[in-house]
């Protein structure tokens, strides 16, 4: 049996376009880097002052307390109505396709959206939301990783080569020059220190390149 | 002959951590990509006050945010960044004026020491918690990247001319021309289209974009963040640049094409 997986939470609002581009790096990834991706629906009119996504993010929250295997799937259908297809996502109709459009009953979708705004609903929401601000979160997205005995809490869409390389999952391939990760080519005489692993990572042949900076 | 290089801008100032970030990498591939690496030496000060934009470390979440960030980043990417002890007072009250009007005047006078002056500002301020305002701290960078002591002298006189002011204004006023609202901002003139990149995280869509970010069909640990099982349907497997030119994609444009 190999490794047990690592967790990522990760922290979105389907109002937030980065969110989008971080959910589906971090769905493409999660299989291939053994993590075990936990989606947080947050809101991020409770972290900085917007509006938009409130009846949206609710009905995530019931969704992924009742059928949580569905959540993956109709955010992604609200994603694609509002920042795909400039659709709304406020009304009831709206939530209601998103989520038959992700393979949800009719019926079950309308009860689900009939609990929205109950409190057991409405606190989930506010929890989760507090517990992004508890990370430290100033917007969204962010994907916290629980690795080992450390946590880190990156903040966008554009922090996934860094959470690969702190996953120890970023390979420098040194019979490949156009696109080595950037950080491993002819660094000032010095600067690179050659006896940590998490410099070229577990997997690394990267004799081509530490020979020019250890 | 191979291919004209094209050229990419780099508008940076060394009080931006991320600006040191972007000017490594690009420096670090500027030769395997074949660009032109034009650095354009700027005043941060000025691009918040003509965007009316506020510097991220003023909001204390995202002055945390930013320690570790920086931190993060520079083990990553194998630059030996360390955060000012005073991080506010160097940033806010001390800034980097004098630095970035001697680089001014270096590019003017010395553009191929540059690169060199340039880092070892950097190396100063972002590295080992030194000075870069006063005289003496200006000339110790000047004489480390290989300038005589005279010549450095001499150029360090002339950072209040006219000239010298006038030319990081400018600078300054190109970056806000394309949309700067902060700094590091690379710009790339590639064929028929410009494209302007804010921050150090924009350097594999540079790449993508250069035509540079190669898949790698056999090595399924970290192909680029974009080519892996995308949801049936939106991988347009006719466009060139979703693959690259050189891919060997059969093992994942299969799943979407």
């Amino acid at each position: 049996m190999g490794p047990l997986p690592r967790t990522l939470e990760l922290f979105y609002d389907v109002l937030s376009p980065y969110s989008w581009l971080a959910f589906e790096v971090l769905c493409r990834y999660k299989n291939i880097w053994n993590v075990s991706l936990q989606l947080r629906p947050t809101l991020i009119a409770g972290i900085m002052k917007d509006s938009g996504s409130l009846t949206a993010m609710r009905f995530l929250t019931i969704v992924k307390l009742e059928h949580p295997e569905l959540l993956e799937k109709v955010s992604r259908e609200l994603w694609m109505r509002v920042w795909s297809r400039d659709e709304d996502i406020t009304e009831p109709q709206s939530i209601l396709a998103a989520a038959e459009k992700a393979g949800m009953s009719t019926g079950r979708a309308r009860e689900l959206l009939e609990r929205v705004s109950t409190p057991q609903v409405k606190n989930q929401l506010k929890e989760t939301t507090d517990a992004a601000c508890k990370y430290g979160a100033f917007g969204l997205p962010v994907t916290v990783a629980h690795l080992d005995d450390e946590t880190y809490m990156l903040f966008g869409s554009d922090r996934m080569e860094l959470l690969a390389h702190l996953l120890g999952k970023l390979q420098v391939h040194a019979e490949l020059p156009l696109t080595p990760p950037l950080r491993a080519i002819s660094c000032p005489e010095g600067w690179i220190q050659s006896t940590k692993k998490d410099v070229l990572g577990p997997s690394s042949n990267g004799a081509s390149y530490t020979h020019r900076c250890a």
